[in-house]
């Protein structure tokens, strides 16, 4: 039965042109979004390629001076840690990145290594025009939180209220046919074309954006991706059932569903972020500039002691040869007593931002859009979470630069050409895919609960339905 | 009669549940959003003047050093919060907070308190200017589109215009009485905004035209929906076609126009990779613009004139410090190359929000979100603005350093140390906000859109009101 419906429905709608209509919006909107990330990802590709040739082009020339005949010393080890021979900790878009730019915008997608403090890694920031940041992009990720709702919604804000406005709810139910059956129908029409349409064209646009689709873990991911695209159709297509349930005009429904789009999609998300911020500030970073001024103003008027003290404390590290590099070993020993007096000033910002994110966990069972917000990200691989991931690697990749440089510049051991293969290099692990889907699961809880509970106060509502106003 | 018309039309708004409940929550964000606004402006604008005295003062307590060490040591400028920022925070939380100068660099803002926060920023934050720009529309359309279209399917049209009243006066009268019962939800939060003003210290005074030309914006901005609301009532077949066509344009206007104008001037107009910029610069000032005249060449033809032009065989001979000659000729050949790439930079950035702010022709909010920044001090001009004064200033410290060292070290080459008088006599840095009227100049074509709106929608509810049919 609920078929036959479907296929009438399907038949009303496309003579009424509103489902051409919208279907063909649907189609524009989901394909544009998708070519705009697929462009994300190239210029990302590009500056990976860039930084990647870029610090190629500088070990050739390190390369080529070792060899020369004249460089029998070899090179300062302080001169290719720091500069020469720095490398880029580059993170690789995700397989789905063309989905969602997310947060990949504001975070740089590589971070320069050297043997300078972590502090160095805030500063790289990629160029942008701030009010391109301050709007955000028309991504398949605003597409589908946004848009998408307000599609099903055009679609079946007058799903029951029209045929009772037109009359023909009386005729229809005078039919061997429940008014459940009735809806049930009416909603399987809408939501295949919809959610079917947004499904069919993302993958088709993602496919003609020549996605390698063998990489990583391509299929899991899309799965959870079209998960969290159907639950939240779901969610939506069962708040406009519960509106039309209780039996009020198209107008009216109209602005219900309208206020309550705008109050879960724009004010709900606004007022959360209030709240988390009030619970959990992060201290300004003016104070950071302000600590690590500090702490190099004391550094510096106490170097010659932080230097004894630096080799008291490491005194494995004293070089046999007297004429080591006097700057090389004061600034390292300065950088380190920098580190340590606002060691605890970064960790209050990393500390914070994680309190600030599970509180984000929490409270996105509020509104359906933040949990598939956080969830489209996740499993795109542009959200903070695979961000984090990547900067914890990028901090022991770090660690590792120094355990190999600071012995050596201690020693005042210069590098030579043999060496040059021996300095460490950075590979970044993917996030493991259980960490995602777990992630993404309870994501995907916090829009499968409240769409089943609306659905719950539907039934009894549309047994109680008035046919005749 | 018009008058009468729109007491009944607020009476019947006052007795409105919807009016009411709609009303009082659109009320509270706007005052709560002013309020959280006016506490974060406060506390950062505080930390800024703070940070500035302090970094100042580090650099005056610096010790007796060569000046050219002094302008390594350099300064760390923050970027001023202006009064209204508090209002409209606009592109703030995605520039850099804080600015590097020393020598031979020209550094990028650095530290946007956007990358210290969850992804949540992105949904858009709660401020003033947001509830104004986006909430308050869409209060006047739900609360504007059964006004006419309604009356007509109740019949109650026809009646009011069998008694002679006239459809021009009928419109005048609701659009009357609509403005007034919006107005109402408005004054707390105005009332409460101009009190902050007031508190926010001395720079306040100078942003009172700034405040006045914002609320008139708005005004402006508000009532251009409000009128396209009573006319698409006016025309519509049924109050509902009304409202799906309201909130079409709504959606169009705050929800897609923003991010489709900005991805089509990133596309037509792409912003180059920080890779790509820092590394041009660096090979300009290293091999020479466009490769002609690389470093080492420039430092040879400057020993070589300067030998010349005191007649001397040697440097060490020169009555002059060389170094400080040299240092500061590199500095210039840096500012040119500075110059050059981020004049062509901020161009690109230009030509993409000129188109923005093209569109703003076809969409009001647009305009509205330019001119509100623009009058907030939150804009991409006065955050150039800022970048140009702290890039100024830094070439005022180096060339005085560079020049005392020229002038004073002559015999003592990098061995000549300066005190901290040399330190204190360097100018303070000032950052004043730009006059309304170069505002205004400059967000001319937001003042305009809006000002084009605002005749085309008088326009057209007038031409609506003269062919208002009953049926």
């Amino acid at each position: 039965m609920v078929l036959r419906i479907a296929q009438h429905e399907a038949r009303l709608l496309i003579a009424d042109r509103t489902l051409i209509a919208v279907s063909l919006v649907l189609v524009a909107i989901v394909a544009y979004g998708v070519a705009n990330g697929a462009s994300w990802v190239a210029f990302q590709q590009s500056t990976r390629d860039g930084i990647a040739a870029e610090e190629q082009e500088r070990y050739r020339q390190l390369r080529e001076r070792l060899g020369s005949p004249g460089s029998g010393t070899g090179v300062p080890a302080d001169q290719v840690g720091t500069s020469l021979g720095a490398r880029y900790a580059a993170l690789p878009s995700g397989p789905l990145a063309a989905f969602v730019i997310g947060q990949s915008d504001l975070y740089p997608s590589y971070v320069k290594v050297s043997t300078e403090g972590r502090q160095s890694f805030a500063a790289a920031d990629e160029i942008e025009n701030p009010v391109h940041l301050l709007t955000g992009r028309f991504d398949l990720g605003f597409v589908i939180i946004t848009l998408y709702p307000l599609i099903i919604l055009a679609l079946s804000y007058n799903l029951l209220s029209n045929e009772k406005e037109q009359g023909t709810l009386v005729l229809l139910l005078s039919q061997p046919l429940r008014l459940r059956t009735l809806v049930a129908g009416k909603v399987l029409t809408r939501a295949i074309a919809v959610v079917g349409l947004a499904i069919v064209v993302s993958i088709g646009s993602i496919a003609l954006s020549g996605q390698d689709a063998a990489e990583g873990d391509f299929t899991s991911r899309l799965a959870l991706w079209l998960a969290i695209v159907v639950s939240y159709g779901a969610f939506w297509f069962a708040l406009a059932v519960a509106i039309n349930a209780l039996g009020r005009s198209s107008a009216t429904n109209a602005v219900a569903l309208a206020g309550t789009w705008l109050l879960l999609v724009a004010v709900v998300p606004a007022l959360v972020n209030v709240l988390v911020r009030a619970t959990y500030p992060v201290p300004s970073r003016v104070e950071l500039v302000q600590a690590i001024r500090n702490a190099s103003n004391e550094a510096q008027t106490e170097g010659t002691r932080l230097k004894a003290r630096y080799f008291e404390d490491h005194p494995e590290l004293v070089g046999a040869e007297a004429d080591y590099s006097e700057f090389a070993i004061q600034s390292l020993a300065t950088q380190n007593a920098i580190e340590r007096s606002i060691a605890e000033t970064l960790d209050h910002f990393e500390n914070q931002l994680r309190r600030q994110q599970t509180l984000v966990d929490r409270l996105r069972f509020l509104s359906p859009a933040i949990a598939a917000f956080e969830a489209l990200q996740d499993a795109a691989g542009t959200g903070s979470a695979r961000y984090r991931h990547f900067m914890s690697q990028v901090e022991s990749f770090h660690a590792q630069w120094r355990a190999y440089f600071h012995p050596l510049i201690l020693r005042a051991q210069p590098i030579q050409a043999d060496e040059l293969e021996r300095i460490p290099t950075f590979t970044y692990e993917e996030e493991p895919i259980s960490q995602v889907t777990e992630r993404v699961t309870i994501g995907l809880i916090g829009l499968v609960i409240p769409a089943a509970a609306l659905a719950a106060i539907s039934v009894p509502l549309l047994r109680r339905f008035t046919v005749v106003s | 009669m018009i008058v009468r018309i729109a007491r009944k039309e607020l009476t019947e708004q006052l007795r409105d549940g919807r009016f009411r409940a709609s009303a009082a929550i659109i009320a509270v964000l706007l005052i709560g959003a002013t309020a959280v606004g006016w506490r974060s402006w406060r506390d950062v604008s505080e930390e800024h003047t703070r940070a500035q005295a302090e970094a100042r003062e580090h650099f005056e307590c610096q010790e007796e050093k060569n000046p050219h060490a002094a302008a390594h040591y350099g300064l760390y400028l923050f970027k001023p919060k202006l009064p209204l920022a508090f209002v409209d925070p606009g592109i703030d939380p995605y520039t850099g907070v804080s600015v590097y100068l020393e020598a031979h660099q020209r550094n990028d803002l650095q530290h946007r308190p956007a990358r210290d926060a969850t992804a949540l920023q992105r949904f858009g934050e709660l401020t003033a200017a947001a509830v104004l720009q986006f909430l308050m529309p869409l209060l006047i359309v739900v609360l504007t589109f059964p006004s006419i279209a309604a009356e007509r399917e109740q019949g109650t049209l026809r009646q009011v215009l069998s008694l002679g009243v006239q459809p021009g006066q009928l419109v005048a009268g609701k659009a009357l009485g609509l403005a007034v019962s919006l107005g109402l939800i408005a004054v707390p939060a105005v009332a409460i905004g101009v009190y902050l003003l007031i508190q926010s210290g001395p720079d306040a005074e100078k942003t009172w035209p700034h405040a006045l030309a914002m609320a008139t914006g708005y005004l402006v901005y508000l009532g251009i929906f409000l009128l396209l609301s009573l006319t698409v009532s006016a025309r519509a077949r049924s109050s509902r076609a009304a409202l799906i066509t309201l909130l079409a344009f709504w959606i169009v206007n705050t929800m897609i126009a923003p991010r489709l104008a900005t991805d089509l001037s990133r596309r037509w107009l792409p912003t180059p990779s920080s890779l790509e910029f820092h590394a041009a610069i660096d090979r300009d000032i290293r091999q020479g613009i466009d490769g002609h005249d690389p470093a080492d060449e420039r430092l040879r033809r400057l020993e070589e004139d300067l030998l010349t032009q005191y007649d001397v065989d040697f440097v060490e001979d020169l009555p002059v410090n060389f170094q400080g000659i040299a240092l500061q000729a590199s500095e210039e050949y840096g500012n040119a190359v500075f110059d050059r790439h981020h004049d062509t930079l901020w161009e690109r950035f230009w030509l993409q929000n000129a188109l923005r702010k093209g569109l703003g022709f076809v969409l009001p909010t647009l305009a509205i979100r330019e001119l509100s920044m623009g009058l907030a001090g939150t804009d991409t001009s006065q955050y150039h603005e800022f970048s140009e004064a702290a890039e100024t200033h830094r070439r005022i410290i180096v060339r005085t350093l560079n020049k005392d060292l020229e002038i004073n070290g002559a015999d003592l080459g990098f061995m000549y140390q300066a005190g901290p008088e040399l330190w204190e006599s360097m100018p303070l840095f000032r950052y004043e906000m730009p006059e309304i009227g170069s505002v205004l100049f400059r967000q001319a074509f937001a003042c305009l859109a809006l000002i084009f709106w605002l005749a085309l929608s008088i326009e057209l509810l007038n031409r609506s009101a003269r062919s208002l049919r009953a049926d």
